[in-house]
């Protein structure tokens, strides 16, 4: 359907940025970040505020320019070749910036027509877009007049109206209550499933689990990389998993066992390399060793959890 | 048909005035600013300058007689009040003066006889100067003065018995136009440059206030579909703009216009161009909406000062004569001048039309240079 797609396939890399930076003055606010994301992938960015995000963002879809740096969507270079990469990208910024002062239907038309849609095809695809993101109703109201959750989807429907290969989404779920945000991330999914890409910010650590790979970012750099699986290893440095048993034992005796986080007379809370792996046999030792295992299971690390632990690394 | 084989390139002209309209019509400030302002500024012009203003003609006396008869007379005018008596003369040379000037529409003389041919019961006249360059002033005043001489014999034919004043009209020619007339040009150049210029000024740098240039730009539209997707929406809104004024003043102050409409429309036109062109290219280098009203102010005052408008060009300074050419009101008002004071083609003002339209093209070209198309 794409331009690329008719000639082949789309390369693998939807977004590739190598040492992307963007200084205001003294202030360096993306330092020198790679970025790979690979198509169809959800990736999430995450980092407090002021990390960098939105800045990283905006150079990705090339509404400022990097200091240092490229950026390539698709194999396209963003500064270069912008009017031709911006066929692939669908934005929602992180701040409403549709038309107040028209309807919802006039700004996912406008959009539709700047993005060279025309006759049935536009009325069409409006029309389809208002109905797959419950705005059918409003279609009339004026956009400063719907409720934040509105206007995000609105938001959401014009990034889509020309089918782009990849949606970045500065913050889509900001101010939206937990029932639409779930149903949120179900279009996500859902759009992933249709072979689209999708860069997403969030704050919310529950959504952020949802993506097949994170970056992690603080003070303009990129601390941690991964899925939400792997981020979590390497913040701890392994799996936390937990061991109840009786017998007197020396918990570092255990295989694959790298440190000891707690030690309650029986208890024992413990970071291994791979729990998966290391489980099974940190029983068998500990048999071995005497003593009778009553508990051996993997304990849940939040990503915030990790996420923490990594900013106080950084500082 | 697929959706990538719908896509069409080429320019994004239409969509962008199709918005920006639909924005202007919804925005209760363009009513306002186009509407309202522009016939508000021609009725206060209009009760300011206008003849009309206090109901009353502006004259002057020239008294020959200095007796009781002529101060009698006098009174009777003030008393109509009809006329603003500007002056008393003793010379007949003060009074045509102050109508060849054109500080007065005409000058009313009383002959050396006056009192005595009242007193004697013999037939008199009074001697009207009007100027006849403003021939509906002219009529309102011979009425006037007709009707004050009559109410003056009735009253006189009661103490001296029956008699006859005449008054005898002559016409003079002062300066060919005054008062509103003279202040057209003036007015359309305000209304022409403040309205347009200040609305448009704003127009991009709202968007970027407000955050929507950052959805805008990720459409494949260009500098120059943004900066004429613009120029067009904003010049259908004020067109009417420049159209109603000339109407009201028209309609309203009795204003004789000698140039033709289509004359006076391609002039207003070419000016309207510029004003907006202007306001576009301080719309792009202003970074929020005070800035651009603040720039907006200050070209109107510049252009106000330099342009004729309130001195001639022709007595300041050559320094001041210098900014003057490079101040595009300055040909809109000497162009229009010509056109609807003495109905001058407009192929009579091409060189003023021409150093508008360059005007207006390097104020584009840098637009269309200095549009940055990314946000902050
Ligand atoms: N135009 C600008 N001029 C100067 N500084 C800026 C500009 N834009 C962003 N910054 C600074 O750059 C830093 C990163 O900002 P950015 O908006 O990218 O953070 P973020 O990670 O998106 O934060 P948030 O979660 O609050 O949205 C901040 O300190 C911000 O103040
Ligand atoms: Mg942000």
């Amino acid at each position: 359907m794409l331009e690329l797609e008719r000639m082949g396939e789309l390369p693998e890399l939807a977004v590739e940025a190598k040492g992307l930076t963007k200084r205001f003055g003294n202030f360096v606010a993306v330092n020198h970040i790679n970025l790979s994301i690979r198509r169809g992938e959800n990736f999430g960015l995450l980092g407090p505020n002021g990390a960098g995000k939105t800045t990283t963002i905006r150079m990705i879809t090339g509404v400022i320019r990097p200091s240092e740096g490229y950026v390539r969507v698709f194999g396209i270079d963003v500064a270069r070749e912008r009017k031709r990469a911006l066929r692939y990208i669908g934005y929602m910024p992180q701040r409403f910036s549709l038309y107040e002062d028209l309807t919802v239907e006039e700004n996912i038309r406008l959009y539709g027509r700047l993005q060279g849609l025309t006759g049935n095809l536009l009325r069409e695809r409006v029309r389809e877009l208002l109905e797959r993101f419950y705005l059918w109703e409003f279609r009339r109201r004026l956009a400063g007049k719907l409720s934040g959750g509105m206007k995000q989807r609105l938001a959401l429907a014009t990034a889509l109206v020309h089918d782009p290969a990849l949606l970045i989404l500065d913050e889509p779920t900001a101010g939206v209550d937990p029932p639409l945000r779930r149903k949120f991330w179900e279009h996500f999914r859902e759009l992933n499933r249709e072979g689209k890409t999708i860069l997403v910010t969030t704050h919310y650590m529950d959504e952020a689990e949802n993506c097949d790979r994170l970056a992690l970012m603080n003070r303009g750099r990129i601390i941690a990389e991964g899925s939400p699986r792997e981020i979590k290893r390497k913040a701890l440095g392994g799996d936390l998993v937990e061991i109840v048993l009786e017998g007197d034992l020396n918990p570092m005796e255990l295989p694959g066992v790298r440190s000891v986080l707690e030690d309650s007379g029986g208890r024992y809370l413990l970071i291994v390399k791979d729990s998966g792996r290391d489980l099974p046999r940190i029983v068998k030792r500990a048999e071995e060793l005497g003593a009778r295992v009553l508990l051996a299971s993997p304990v849940h690390v939040s990503l915030e959890e990790a996420f923490i632990r990594f900013m106080g690394e950084s500082e | 048909m697929s959706l990538e084989e719908g896509i069409r390139k080429g320019l994004r002209i239409i969509p962008i005035v199709d918005k920006e309209i639909r924005q202007l019509v919804r925005d209760p400030k363009t009513i306002l600013m186009v509407l309202l302002m522009p016939i508000t500024v021609t009725i206060l012009f209009g009760y300011g300058y206008g003849g009309k203003g206090a109901g009353k003609y502006p004259i002057t006396v020239v008294d020959l007689d200095g007796g009781d008869g002529a101060f009698k007379f006098i009174q009777e005018l003030r008393n109509s009040k009809m006329f603003d008596i500007k002056a008393i003369y003793r010379s007949k040379g003060q009074g045509f003066s102050s109508v060849y000037s054109g500080r007065v529409y005409a000058s009313l003389v009383i002959p050396e006889t006056f009192t005595e041919d009242l007193t004697k019961g013999r037939p008199t006249r009074v001697e009207l100067y009007y100027d006849a360059s403003n021939p509906s002033v002219a009529q309102m005043i011979m009425q006037a003065v007709g009707v004050v001489t009559q109410q003056f014999q009735e009253w006189a034919a009661d103490r001296f018995g029956t008699f006859a004043i005449t008054p005898m009209f002559y016409t003079v020619y002062g300066p060919k136009v005054k008062k509103i007339e003279s202040f057209i040009p003036a007015l359309m150049a305000m209304i022409l440059q403040m309205v347009p210029t200040s609305l448009i000024s704003v127009s991009i740098c709202r968007e970027r206030e407000k955050g929507t240039f950052e959805q805008f730009i990720m459409t494949p539209v260009s500098v120059f579909d943004i900066i004429f997707g613009k120029l067009a929406a904003y010049f259908l809104a004020t067109i009417s703009d420049a159209i109603l004024s000339l109407f009201t003043a028209m309609l309203l102050f009795d204003v004789r216009l000698k140039g033709t409409f289509l004359d006076m429309t391609i002039v207003s036109t070419v000016f309207l161009l510029n004003s907006l062109s202007l306001g576009l290219l301080i719309s792009v280098f202003s970074r929020n909406q005070l800035q651009a009203y603040q720039a907006s102010i200050f070209s109107f005052i510049v252009f106000m000062l330099f342009s004729g408008v309130l001195v001639p060009v022709d007595v300041l300074s050559s320094e001041a004569r210098l900014i003057a050419s490079f101040v595009p009101m300055y040909y809109f008002v000497t162009a229009f001048r010509s056109v609807s004071l003495k109905g001058w083609s407009y192929l009579m003002v091409v060189d003023q039309l021409t150093t508008m339209t360059l005007f207006t093209v390097a104020f584009l070209v840098l637009s269309l240079r200095f549009l940055r198309m990314e946000v902050t």
